[in-house]
């Protein structure tokens, strides 16, 4: 008599998953980065440039010196704010993908301050206030859809950024327009603008506003009542609903305060951000920095303190990418470098992926058993 | 053998160039590939770098954000002589890093930033756009359209040049019109600012309506969005079942009468941003750099209207860059010779005589920096407008 | 053929279609599910397979069905040993689970439904061959569905006989039905039994999972009980009563309400329930409810018109199969699910339309039946589990609502000490303590907040012997402490012995309400069966 397993290779498969997954979170991301950077060079050395000179050049360009740091924190600081959006979200059990819009608004919402005069402290708190209240406001569409009708908040998100979208290319276009230089709205006066923290350099006092937000994005979180319902009501809902958390509450709570963080990122791109400190048409200041701020929040597991780590490392990949391309003889066109970038982000973001999606890595056990399929179980003696 | 020997160090020292350095481009978030602005920036520059012996970087700029870092990261390196910044959009950026980095030389395309050590080249395209103007002008008449249409982008001054130029070369057209045949059939101009620099749909509907208005032509006042507006004309003349003459497409920026294999494209307002950028590699390199503004107009190539000889030059561009087959030349030039036929030999003669008017200063040609200007034009051509 | 062997005795040649030898289960956390139990399974024949909760009768089934490997014993079909790693293996050999809960996606059609369970990694669906074979499945067993009706719209009959179409359209010859009547009308079971009939009459093999003895007359012939993992009847349906069944099922002696620990249960496993020795001292009543009705899930009326009233000081506990109205009862008592008509209150305080915070307030504790959907948040450490429902009291906020969580990880410490909780600390995460542990967490918690009311939902459900134990004297203790607890449970051994006044519920009503010495064993699976007795 015969018997059959069949499933020595999903059994493999599994294996290495464990092992992965059980590693401890920093050593995870370091494998990761690792992984990452691997695929990027073999694309490299595919595509004919030299790797270990470009991994120079942007290591060089992202923390070569005080310049190179101070450019990769700058990058970082709106993406800190956004990856909050996601991740606060997150963690009431919920897929805000809407920090791209809400962060349209937000800076919409700064921009307006160029119209009145202020004493140049209380201007630049004043702007803060307008960009933190609209993306607040802009987020609660979404939530209230969510809580009244049903709505999944992954498509309203979705389509919000687009109204938001094209409703700050109309403000932009007619309304918050600059008379003599069409291709941008009015500049935010410099009694309303952060001042630059690194002369010489990007870096702005946004910087600040940053990590102050996410220490308190923490605090609130893990130190408060209210963060303990969000939480718990993220993780099990029923339980959460059966401990007496209203969830309703906890979803408006968590929109409300990830439309504060990207309403932020609005602020910190107009307000911040030299040498414009305005919008321009198009928005390609803005443009991406929502989606971004997702794999951000992925790479940093969607936890507060991680995401400022996550945004420098995002923060330096973008400044040393810029870098890339005009270090040693055969520079690394953008087109590349973007590729490489893609391939370190994804292999870094790829273990929490996971633990969101578990039917991804079941997925791939399937693909992994329908590979290794052999015949079904029953033999005819041998 | 001294004789041979001193030939030799001759042709080193001729081949060695006269000036050995680096010049950068640093394009906007558009980046390369669109065959017409950027990639004729890169063009430019290259060509000077070829020609002059220089090593030429290029840097795109992933968003908004990436133009002042890029301006600083090259800067500081002090290795660069020249850093061109091709588009108006890097205006910001430049104006921050002009005054951060004092000895460096800049030069900016289609923008001006006033610092002593930036060349800002513009353009006077309402030269180029007034014999556009002129051309579709006497077209519609000849045929009989009531109209000629032109789609612009984002309302900004540069464009104003355009409108500007446009509506003087339309209101020239009409009068040599009259003059010419004795009947004056004044054809009006239908125009949309899209507000778009890159939806080409946007471009498509627009000319879709103009179309539908019995415009003979559009000219694309957009980049990409010429694109959709040669879809709309392409789609109207099949289901007209004609295979050439109006309506037609009036391209811009580089010669694009190449486009879907010079069917109904008809002529371009060229913009040689090329030119413009070998123009500050060159100033560079012979000593003759200085801040301030370079206007290039008809009088010094930066500008005008499409000629055979463009074409074959944008031709070999549009194949090298993959958007052209090369076993498509030939019909090509063949269809482009054919649209062209369709359009008297008189009026192609009257566009000459505009553009030696311009060129010998005895006509000038209009143009618009302000709004209030541009309205002040607008009321002066009103061009069957109420 | 097959060479296998080991058939020596019983069978009669090709008799048997499975069998299952000397199976044992044993799962990870130690609980035995299944200790040797044989069971063979014939053509043409439809076999109940009875028992209380827990007897073992799913863990059977996922056995035969592939969906759980044996820890011990093995299949064997008449070609051989057969061994399944998923239930589509053991659908290709011909076997058929109807499961309670349908796994029908409720925006297709019949047709798409059916197509979906024949699909196979990389090849494409084809509708209109399955639209083809049901017609003809239909036509075959006279089992009518509308096919092209996305099949939520559907009554839940309906919904049901796609399921069964869905299965027989795999060619089975081995259909198991996990408590199919449970969710249909009386002219829905019916015509579901006419199929069944029939399909044995084709000389199908028929499994029917049930607790109902009303249904076991009526359609088996042959009737398996198990009872604590082990087989211990397997008779034809025309030599037994239904009061042997009811008797089989449930066991023989009834615990006596003796003082010191008795042992209640049968050979193997034993379950020794220390009773509180002081008669009950009922105080002033606590809850009180009238003619509550509460919908359910499916069924329009899961709790139908119940009233009770439950006194300071005792027991009251509530016995009967699982998914007779219990859970409904417990969730509309406690604001989890909004009740139909008629009222509740605590201490005459209306709690229908509260939500579980306010309801809390008026002194209720809850200890939810199931502890990782309800009573837990598993990623949760100790001392943030500690707190759930309790995490706005102000000795744990400080300004600004901080938490304060030196004096919740002091508080977590205590209850470790007072109810055992075996942990390494306060951040251990909850999903790292072993099940009795966590239930001893929820217990703890829920009674630190010193409730005039406990209900307690399958409390010991799970657990080992020491850990249930302390949980029952808990509850005694509280008892005697003058609350109120509201016991819900299908251990009928803990209900009986525990309890002061026991309800037994069927189909959302009680059968009865009596103390526990009135009632014997029989009696009491006479009424789980929904089979009335009188006098």
């Amino acid at each position: 008599m015969t018997t059959t397993d069949v499933r020595p290779r999903g059994r493999w498969v599994r294996g290495v998953h464990r092992t992965l997954t059980g590693l401890h979170p920093a050593l995870e991301s370091v494998l990761a980065a690792v992984v990452g950077l691997l695929v990027g060079a073999v694309l490299m050395y595919i595509w004919g440039y030299d790797p270990w000179r470009a991994y120079w050049a942007l290591l060089r360009g992202a923390f070569g010196g005080d310049y190179e740091i101070a450019s990769s924190i700058a990058r970082g600081v709106p993406l800190i704010f956004t990856a909050l959006t996601f991740s606060i979200c997150l963690r009431a059990g919920m897929f805000n993908i809407g920090a791209e819009g809400q962060m349209y608004i937000g800076a919409a919402a700064a921009v307006c301050v160029a119209y009145f005069q202020l004493p140049a402290g209380l201007h630049l708190f004043v702007g803060i206030l307008f960009a933190a209240v609209a993306g607040a406001v802009w987020s609660l569409g979404p939530a209230l859809l969510k809580l009244t009708r049903g709505v999944s908040e992954v498509i309203s998100t979705i389509m919000f950024n687009w109204i938001s979208r094209f409703l700050v290319f109309y403000l932009v276009a007619f309304v918050l327009v600059d008379p003599r230089q069409a291709q941008r709205t009015v500049r935010i006066p410099v009694s309303a603008r952060f001042p630059i923290l690194v002369q010489g350099t990007d870096l702005s006092y946004a910087v600040f506003m940053a990590v102050a937000f996410a220490l308190l994005v923490y605090v609130v979180l893990w130190h408060t009542a209210v963060g303990y319902e969000v939480r718990a009501a993220g993780l099990t809902p029923t339980a959460a609903r059966y401990g007496g958390i209203s969830i309703k509450r906890t979803m408006l709570l968590s929109f409300a305060l990830g439309g504060v963080a990207a309403g932020l990122a609005g602020a910190a791109t107009t307000m911040g951000l030299p040498p414009t400190f305005a919008i321009i048409s198009g928005l390609p200041e803005l443009m991406n920095l929502g989606f971004d701020g997702m794999a951000v929040a992925m790479v940093g597991r969607n936890h507060p303190i991680g995401i400022l780590f996550a945004a420098l490392f995002f923060g330096g990949l973008n400044a040393g990418g810029r870098v890339m391309q005009f270090y040693g003889s055969n520079p690394v066109p953008l087109e590349m470098v973007r590729v490489v970038m893609g391939a370190i982000v994804l292999a870094m973001a790829i273990p929490e992926l996971i633990r969101l999606f578990p039917a991804l890595a079941e997925a791939g056990r399937g693909l992994a058993r329908t590979i290794a399929r052999r015949k079904p179980a029953t033999e005819e003696g041998a | 053998m001294r004789k041979w020997l001193g030939l030799a160090l001759v042709v080193m020292l001729a081949a060695t160039p006269v000036f050995a350095g680096k010049v950068a481009v640093v394009l906007d978030v558009g980046g390369r590939g669109d065959l017409s602005f950027n990639d004729m920036g890169f063009k430019g520059t290259d060509q000077a770098a070829d020609d002059f012996g220089l090593e030429m970087v290029e840097v795109q700029s992933a968003t908004a954000a990436d133009y002042l870092p890029n301006l600083r990261n090259l800067a500081r390196t002090r290795e660069y002589d020249l850093i061109i910044c091709v588009g108006f959009l890097l205006g910001d950026a430049l104006d921050q890093a002009a005054a951060e980095f004092p000895n460096q030389k800049f030069a900016i395309i289609d923008s001006v930033v006033d610092a002593p050590n930036v060349m800002s080249i513009v353009f006077r395209e309402n030269e180029m756009s007034a014999l556009v103007g002129a051309l579709g002008a006497m077209a519609a008449a000849h045929y009989g359209y009531p109209n000629v249409g032109v789609v612009l982008g984002i309302e900004i001054p540069v464009l104003y040049h355009f409108e500007a130029g446009y509506r003087f070369g339309i209101d020239w057209g009409n009068k040599k019109y009259a003059a010419v045949t004795g009947t004056a059939k004044p054809t009006g101009l239908l125009y949309t600012y899209t507000g778009s620099f890159s939806d080409i749909a946007l471009g498509k509907a627009a000319t879709e309506a103009m179309l539908a208005q019995g415009a003979v032509g559009v000219y694309n006042v957009a980049g990409p969005l010429g694109i959709g507006d040669l879809e709309a004309i392409t789609e109207f003349h099949r289901n007209k079942g004609t295979k050439s003459g109006p309506p037609y497409y009036f391209g811009v920026d580089a010669n694009q009468d190449w486009l879907g294999k010079a069917m109904h494209a008809l002529a371009s307002g060229m913009k040689r941003v090329d030119t413009g950028c070998y123009t500050a590699v060159k100033a560079v390199v012979e000593g003759t750099f200085v801040g301030g503004i370079t206007s290039l107009g008809l009088a010094e190539g930066g500008v005008g209207i499409s000629k055979f000889i463009d074409l074959l030059e944008f031709i070999d561009f549009g194949i090298s860059a993959g958007a052209l087959r090369l076993e498509d030349r030939d019909e090509t030039l063949a269809n482009w010779a054919v649209n062209r036929g369709t359009i008297p030999a008189w009026i192609w003669r009257a566009v000459d005589e505009l553009e030696a008017g311009i060129l010998d200063g005895t006509i000038l040609v209009p143009t618009a920096d302000t709004g209030a200007e541009m309205q002040a034009i607008r009321a002066r051509y009103t061009l069957g407008a109420p | 053929m097959s060479q296998t062997s080991n058939r020596s005795d019983t069978e009669k040649g090709d008799g048997y279609f499975l069998r299952a030898e000397g199976i044992s289960k044993i799962y990870s956390d130690g609980t035995v599910a299944l200790r040797d139990a044989t069971v063979e399974l014939r053509p043409g024949e439809i076999v109940g397979l009875l028992g209380e909760n827990g007897a073992g009768k799913t863990t059977l089934t996922k056995i035969l069905s592939g969906l759980l490997p044996p820890t011990r014993g093995r299949v064997v079909s008449p070609r051989g040993q057969v061994k399944f790693a998923s239930p589509r293996e053991a659908l290709d050999f011909g076997i058929g689970m109807v499961h309670q809960h349908f796994a029908l996606v409720g925006t297709f059609t019949a047709v798409e439904n059916v197509a979906l369970s024949h699909e196979r990694p990389f090849v494409p669906l084809t509708l209109s061959a399955t639209r083809e074979r049901l017609e003809g499945l239909m036509a075959e067993s006279g089992l009518k569905v509308p096919l092209d009706v996305p099949v939520e719209k559907l009554a839940v009959g309906e919904q049901q006989r796609v399921e069964i179409l869905k299965v027989l359209s795999q060619n089975v010859n081995l259909l198991i039905l996990d408590e199919p009547t449970s969710v249909l009308t009386p002219l829905e079971v019916d015509e579901l039994f006419k199929l069944l009939r029939r399909l044995r009459d084709e000389g199908k093999a028929i499994v029917l999972i049930t607790h109902k003895l009303k249904e076991v007359g009526s359609i088996t012939d042959r009737v398996i009980v198990l009872r604590k993992g082990a087989v211990v009847g397997d008779v034809q349906m025309a030599e037994v009563t239904k009061e042997e069944l009811a008797q089989l099922m449930v066991g023989k002696e009834i615990g006596t309400r003796a003082a010191q620990a008795v042992e209640l249960s049968t050979d193997a496993i034993p379950v020794p329930i220390s009773r509180h020795k002081e008669e009950a001292k009922r105080g002033s009543g606590v809850l009180h409810v009238e003619n509550l009705s509460v919908a359910g899930d499916t069924k329009s009326k899961a709790v139908d018109g119940l009233t009770f009233d439950v006194f300071g000081g005792e027991i009251f506990g509530i016995a009967g199969v699982e998914g007779n109205g219990q859970t409904e009862l417990v969730e509309a008592l406690t604001g989890l699910r909004p009740a139909m008509e008629g009222t509740a209150t605590i201490h005459e305080k209306n709690i229908l339309g509260l939500d579980p915070r306010q309801i809390y307030k008026l002194g209720v504790a809850h200890i939810p039946e199931d502890r990782w959907v309800l009573g837990l948040v598993l990623p949760f450490t100790l001392a943030e589990n500690a707190i759930l429902g309790v995490h706005r009291w102000e000795e744990f906020r400080g300004p600004l609502s901080i938490l304060r969580w030196g004096k919740i990880n002091a508080h977590v410490r205590a209850l470790m000490e007072r109810f055992e909780i075996q942990a390494t600390g306060p951040s251990a995460p909850a999903k790292s303590l072993s099940g009795g542990n966590q239930q001893k967490l929820i217990v703890g918690r829920e009674l630190a907040k010193d409730p005039a009311i406990v209900i307690a939902s399958q409390p010991t459900r799970g657990l080992d012997v020491g850990a249930a134990q302390y949980i029952r004297d808990t509850l005694v203790e509280m008892r005697d402490r003058g609350r109120a607890i509201l016991l819900v449970s299908a251990d009928l051994d803990e209900v009986l012995a525990l309890s002061d006044r026991v309800a037994i519920m069927y189909e959302g009503k009680f059968m009865a309400v009596a103390r526990p010495e009135e009632l014997d064993r029989q009696k009491v699976g006479m009424l789980m069966g929904g089979v009335g007795v009188k006098g």
